[in-house]
């Protein structure tokens, strides 16, 4: 009960700046949507407009939302105190964020999507006699498209509890940067695991065999499902639980904006 | 209902509490004095959980505020002296807050509003400071919790606010709750906080009921400066010197000025301590 009480609160205390974000995304698919329409009259492409750009919206768009989603509560000298002194335990305040950011957001953008598309296509019926086509939340790997949002969002979310401010700029940043390192170890690995195909420190022998993949199977498998692991289960729990303690430790000492 | 043992809290690498030692029971309006940073706010923010002590013990109606547990929350309300309000109507904000504290008094609110001249159709944003103040002062008393603190309260009240804060504040006073009042204002706050709780240097250096200071020490007007081992302050003023001297049994009580008081406990700590150990 208690929870719910929160995530009413989040969604009251920020439905105006999510009223102006949803009406921006109606506007952008309505100015698209239209020219589109005019466009293929013309005798252009027809292209889903909804398709193309519900990724964008998605991923960008819910990822900055994460990020400063916590923001004023957490790092805001003067917002802090309401969320820090609010009777609710310090797993539901972070949870409400943590679930409307990742759950919330897709299931909202998808329905505004597909709200979206209803008005718009029913337009363009009216006005340029073209074919109804709504936004379809069931084809193009939507589900997957939200599953990869669920892993992602999770690092984002760690980002906003974790930066004291620029939370989306530094989340990027960081993940380019351990991306970069990453990408050097890998090069070492790889140098050390297949050492007898190099010739000099990163010169490949030319008669390197094009299946090594098959050769080593059972290495790559094992990797793929090392990856899949981290990826999939270790990713996401270790950036949750890693933001819940960074919730829990936070104080008034942090507050900066 | 509050214990602090042996605190230690820096900012950085400069340290603000030492061992500060601080006990609190229920049923009394305290006053929390000190000189520009000695750490009021800081005190404040640790017992509602919004700082954690580096160093001690603390234990705010039963619990480690550093938990910030919601049991704790629900029976504490802190109004801060900067605040921020969400952008909605007063009676919106009710409905959203109101349910997170079990022993709301919808009609207390009601009363606290009306006494404060506030529209609760208003929305919060468009408030003055002052009025914000109020909303909120009626919120939290209104929230019944057993804990009250308030920093710095009647700062941004007109006149006549300032001595309606007074009145709602003693009629919102029982034997279950405690407030903790911290303030520069001390003439805004005579009759209302009692004891008084000094701190100085880090340290709790006065905690003392208005009535034990007054068996202990009068506060007179001379004509001349007074002189002697009895005398623990003196200030010069426009007609004499204000002094604050030890009580013996031949002199009649005289009431405890708390900006006297103040001031002689910051010049003269050291004739306190005894003060302090008593109601520990």
């Amino acid at each position: 009960m208690n929870f719910l009480r929160v995530i009413n609160k989040e969604i009251q205390e920020n439905k105006r700046s999510l009223l102006i974000y949803s009406l921006t995304i109606f506007l952008v698919l309505f100015m698209q949507g239209m020219f589109t329409a005019f466009m293929t009259r013309q005798g252009g492409y027809s292209t889903s407009v909804y398709t193309g750009m519900f990724p964008g919206f998605l991923f960008l768009g819910g990822f900055i939302l994460t990020s400063v989603f916590f923001a004023q509560d957490m790092f805001s000298r003067t917002g802090q105190h309401n969320w820090l002194t609010l009777p609710a335990s310090q797993a539901h305040k972070f949870l409400a964020k943590g679930i409307l950011t990742a759950l919330a957001y897709p299931i909202a953008l998808t329905l505004l999507f597909f709200g979206s598309s209803i008005i718009i296509e029913s337009l363009t019926l009216i006005l340029f006699k073209d074919p109804i086509s709504l936004f379809n939340p069931f084809v193009n790997n939507t589900g997957k498209m939200f599953l990869h949002y669920g892993v992602n969002q999770s690092i984002f979310l760690l980002g906003a509890t974790y930066f004291r401010k620029a939370h989306f700029i530094k989340t990027v940043l960081a993940l380019s940067l351990i991306g970069i390192a990453l990408s050097i170890i890998a090069a070492f690995f790889i140098r050390v695991a297949f050492a007898p195909y190099f010739t000099t420190m990163f010169g490949v022998r030319l008669s390197f065999p094009v299946n090594i993949m098959q050769t080593h199977s059972t290495l790559t498998t094992v990797a793929r499902w090392i990856a899949n692991l981290l990826y999939w289960g270790i990713l996401p729990i270790f950036c949750w639980f890693t933001a819940y303690l960074r919730v829990k430790e936070v104080q008034a000492t942090d507050a900066v904006q | 209902m509050i214990h602090m043992h042996n605190i230690g809290f820096q900012y950085g690498k400069k340290p603000l509490f030492n061992a500060l030692d601080l006990a609190i029971q229920k049923g009394n309006i305290y006053g929390l004095l000190g000189m520009n940073g000695a750490g009021k706010t800081t005190l404040l923010k640790i017992l509602s959980g919004q700082l954690f002590p580096q160093e001690g013990d603390v234990q705010v109606l039963g619990y480690n505020p550093v938990l910030r547990q919601k049991a704790m929350l629900e029976d504490l309300f802190h109004l801060p002296e900067e605040f921020f309000l969400p952008s909605m109507r007063g009676d919106h904000y009710l409905t959203l807050y109101a349910p997170f504290y079990p022993k709301f008094d919808h009609t207390a609110f009601q009363n606290y509003c009306t006494d404060f001249g506030l529209d609760l159709k208003q929305k919060l944003h468009e408030l003055s400071f002052g009025q914000k103040k109020k909303f909120l002062l009626s919120f939290g008393l209104a929230s019944q919790t057993a804990l009250v603190i308030l920093d710095e309260p009647t700062n941004g009240l007109d006149i006549p606010s300032k001595s309606q804060f007074r009145r709602t504040v003693a009629s919102a006073m029982t034997q279950e709750r405690t407030f903790i009042i911290s303030t520069h204002q001390v003439r805004d706050m005579e009759n209302l906080i009692d004891p008084i709780i000094i701190i100085h240097s880090g340290r709790v250096v006065l905690e003392a009921s208005l009535a034990s200071l007054a068996q202990q020490f009068i506060i007179e007007v001379e004509k001349s400066e007074p002189t002697g081992s009895h005398i623990i302050y003196s200030e010069k003023i426009p007609s004499g010197w204000v002094t604050m001297q030890q009580r013996n049994e031949e002199s009649l009580e005289t009431p405890i000025d708390l900006e006297t008081l103040f001031n002689a406990v910051i010049a003269n700590p050291q004739a306190f301590t005894h003060m302090r150990r008593e109601t520990l």
